[in-house]
């Protein structure tokens, strides 16, 4: 059992508190999700559940934390261990080991058991995370899938009452995180398990949660049933910025214009059920068909007959042919390792063809170096932190320029301008890093965005991302694109893709397999496709269109 | 720079124990400090090859020895350009150098500064052979053992286990700056230095957040706190591994028994001397390599005695 009682905790060099006069009790073998606004108190809580609040922080604390029968102020983070199992976000950070064996060891070898015991131990948590297949494969060629489980074994090896994870997902591809979230609920469900999950991902573990928490300015702002919330507090929930699922988002609306409907559903299943029972009894809809925007632009990134292998051999690319033109807005989809990112990377020549060629606004891009395509392609990569390295966010911003060679003044000019447009001037004597998640993108986006390029290509942009935050950048990745830049999206994200991209590539083993408008690629597949056309796939013979994608779709389709 | 790493394979030089390894390591050493000549040297070099070939390590063993090949080449064209001694001159360069003067080029500098080169070979190839043949981990139990403090042995073992980590983060941040239209490799020395310091920054700050991350969750799984800690794996010692690491310090003994005496020495300046080995030196030359080389055959024996 968990029980806080006002607790309040300030980090060390701050006089705003983390975490404001917080109480909660969560009972043995609950199920609590928990989410909230990034920077909003989540971790910090679930911190001082393990004890690295205040042990291993420091700051300073006041009110009771329990876990299990123990005081975590009085306990040591040993003692805790034994208690709380703690799982990061990134699986790459957590892991001390070479090989799967002595990494789900190293907690027990901590606390001193004897060796007979450990390998009990060690194989109940590789049997039960159903990875013992792995157990002397070395940890730096798993998946980022697999080495989260590792990580969720090296814990459970522990025997915890309590698992905690902090946005276990937000580092993996759909797949992984699929696999993470499902080994979690059933840790709950077959384990009964105390199972406290932070997330952002909610589609996925609604329907598994007993309980929704939403922390935020460090408080716990909404505490109920899942569905209670969703159903009732939906307001709340969007005045928050947390990101709804689709499904309930139309729902809701639906509710509103229909009072037969008094629940939200949580999963698809349910959904069509409900959908069922309004649509059976009214006469079928007129397909309605919605404009599709056609983009009749120059082309500007033709590729002729492109191949590419790696240094080792894989050969990444096979035979693509494409044209993206001036003004599209194109996402590129795909499994991992389906060659993605390195087909954009050839859109900047960071990799140059092995056979085939590609012509980036008119320039074949053998003949240019990186730096004269610099000016044209813009290039933002996954993770933030990975832009940022000056001193200020103005410096940062200047360097790119600098790079390129513009005058002086130019810089100058530029420079107000990007900051002004992506809400920096106050921030542009800060230190980058220290800024928060969104505005680090901010920064790395205006950084690349000051050289005005005509295409920009963004890496998984949205990768562990909050809802809010995502739909901000959307809006302005559509807002440039129509001012007749091109917009080259690589993603995971079918909701996001579905929102806002036009073109749709899909990847698979090097090859393109499909290439076409959103409507035609997305729609009609089984878990390619975004959850309102997975709800509405088979009302079909009530006129609603089997290519509906968005909640807004959905919406002029219905009502 | 995959290459550089322990990768596991099943042959009977993975097989071995860590510790007659690390003997033979060390004989490689004290023979490489004890001997003089040429030939020496030479022949310690290639009696590290069979092992090489026996641990199907032949392709990452030769990016090590491309890098020893660029230090070698340093070391011959420095030797030969600051030692004057030797009497053979081949060449002078005329005109004055700086710091260097006028440099005269003699057969004797250059012939020092290649038995220096095979003594840097004799030593590199031994160690390309323990970290690819040697898991970390078991390097790690190994210190663990010879009464090193864990806690030291943990942070050399997390270094290797996130050289792959930082690799690829150099990779990555690289191909930002490049993209934002950085030329690492153009203009002066100066220009070029000053360019990677965006690189290294960034850099630097992942490893740091790194670093506070990796330790919170040492931390939360009950690191380093109080009591004795155990290990899980083991080095168990059969006869066979107790026989291999008799054998793999002899070469080393042999080694000290060699300078004590003055064997396996050679005159380079000022001019090389010509006179042949004497029938007792090719006898410990005979010796050596055969010791040196003992270690393959009892890693096959002890193959064989596992599998009984």
């Amino acid at each position: 059992m968990i029980k806080i009682e006002g607790l309040t905790f300030y980090y060390s060099d701050t006089n705003q508190p983390a975490l404001r006069d917080i109480s909660l009790k969560v009972r043995d073998g609950e199920f609590v999700l928990m989410t909230g606004p990034s920077g909003g108190g989540k971790s910090s809580l679930c911190r001082c559940l393990n004890g690295l609040i205040p042990h291993f922080y420091g700051g300073r604390i006041s009110g009771r934390v329990a876990v299990a029968g123990l005081d975590t102020l009085k306990s040591s983070t040993r003692e805790l261990a034994t208690r709380v199992g703690f799982v990061f976000q990134d699986p790459e950070n957590q892991l001390v080991s070479m090989d799967v064996e002595r990494e789900v060891a190293f907690g027990l070898e901590n606390l001193g058991f004897p060796r007979h015991l450990i390998a009990k131990r060690l194989e109940e948590s590789l049997d039960t995370l159903g990875i013992a297949g792995l157990r002397y494969r070395p940890l730096s060629e798993l998946s980022g899938g697999e080495k989260q489980k590792v990580a969720i074994a090296s814990v459970l090896a522990l025997h915890p009452n309590v698992l905690i994870l902090d946005e276990p997902t937000s580092e993996l591809d759909p797949k992984g995180a699929e696999e993470v979230l499902s080994v979690v609920t059933r840790l709950n469900h077959e384990l009964g398990l105390t199972v406290l999950l932070v997330e952002h991902r909610l589609d996925r573990v609604l329907q598994y949660a007993d309980r929704l928490i939403i922390v935020n300015q460090g408080v716990i702002a909404l505490d109920g049933k899942v569905n209670d919330i969703l159903t009732d507090r939906y307001r709340e929930l969007t005045d928050l910025g947390i990101g709804v699922p689709p499904l309930i988002r139309l729902f809701q609306e639906l509710k509103k214009r229909d009072a037969r409907i008094d629940r939200v559903p949580l999963t698809v299943k349910e959904g069509r059920a409900i959908l069922q029972k309004t649509l059976e009894n009214r006469t079928p809809l007129a397909d309605t068909g919605w404009e599709r925007q056609r983009a009749d632009g120059k082309h500007l990134i033709e590729i002729k007959n492109l191949w590419y292998a790696y240094p080792n051999g894989i050969t990444a690319l096979k035979n693509v042919r494409l044209e993206i033109r001036e003004g599209e807005f194109v996402a590129i989809m795909g499994r991992n390792a389906s060659g993605k990112t390195t087909l954009v990377k050839h859109f900047n020549r960071l990799l140059v063809p092995t056979k085939g060629k590609i012509k980036v606004a008119g320039i074949d891009t053998r003949e240019a170096t990186i730096a004269q395509l610099a000016r044209k392609v813009g290039f933002v990569f996954q993770n933030p932190n990975d832009h940022l390295f000056a001193d200020t966010v103005y410096d940062e911003i200047t360097f790119t320029l600098k790079v390129l060679g513009f005058s002086n003044e130019e810089i100058k000019l530029r420079t107000g301008e990007v900051l002004e447009k992506f809400h920096l001037t106050e921030h542009k004597e800060c230190y980058p890093r220290s800024l928060s998640g969104g505005e680090k993108q901010r920064v790395a986006l205006a950084s690349v965005l000051a050289a005005r390029p005509k295409i920009l290509i963004l890496d998984e942009p949205t990768r562990g991302m909050e809802y809010r935050l995502k739909g901000e950048l959307m809006r302005f990745l559509k807002d440039y694109c129509s001012q007749g830049n091109t917009v080259v999206l690589v993603s995971h994200d079918v909701e996001i893709v579905a929102e806002h991209a036009e073109r749709v590539i899909l990847l698979s083993e090097g090859r393109v397999v499909v290439d076409g408008e959103k409507h035609d690629v997305l729609s009609q597949a089984l878990l390619f496709s975004p959850q309102i056309n997975r709800l509405a796939q088979p009302f079909a013979r009530y006129g609603v269109s089997s290519k509906i994608l968005t909640v807004s779709e959905a919406l002029s389709v219905l009502s | 720079m995959r290459s550089f790493r322990y990768q596991h394979r099943d042959t009977p030089v993975h097989k071995l124990n860590p510790f007659p390894k690390l003997g033979w390591i060390i004989s490689i050493l004290i023979l490489a400090l004890v001997l003089d000549s040429p030939l020496f040297l030479l022949l310690l070099f290639l009696s590290t090859l069979p092992l090489v070939r026996a641990g199907r390590v032949g392709a990452e063993w030769r990016a090590f020895m491309k890098l020893a090949l660029y230090l070698s080449a340093a070391i011959i064209l420095i030797n030969a350009l600051v030692s004057s001694h030797g009497t053979h001159v081949l060449f002078e360069i005329p005109g004055h150098l700086p710091l260097l003067g006028a440099p005269v080029i003699t057969l004797e500098a250059i012939i020092y500064g290649v038995a220096m080169s095979l003594r840097l070979l004799a030593i590199i190839s031994a160690f390309a052979l323990l970290t690819l043949t040697v898991n970390p981990d078991d390097m790690m139990l190994a210190m663990i053992k010879m009464r090193l403090p864990y806690k030291s042995v943990l942070v050399t073992s997390l270094s290797t286990r996130f050289m792959p980590t930082l690799l690829d983060d150099v990779d990555r941040i690289t191909d930002v700056q490049r993209a934002r239209g950085l030329e690492l490799d153009k203009g002066k020395l100066r220009h070029r230095i000053k360019s990677r310091a965006s690189i290294v920054t960034a850099l630097l700050s992942n490893s740091l957040d790194r670093a506070v991350q990796v330790a919170e969750a040492m931390e939360s799984r009950a690191f380093g706190t109080g009591r004795k800690r155990t290990f899980y794996r083991d080095i168990s010692f059969s006869p066979a591994d107790i026989t291999a690491l008799v054998f793999s310090l002899l070469p080393g003994a042999l080694g000290i028994f060699m300078g004590l005496n003055g064997y396996g020495q050679y005159q380079y300046y000022p001019s090389l001397s010509w006179t042949s080995l004497s029938r007792g030196e090719w006898w410990l030359l005979g010796l050596m390599v055969l010791l040196i080389v003992a270690l393959l055959p009892l890693a096959y024996l002890k193959q064989r005695v596992d599998l009984d």
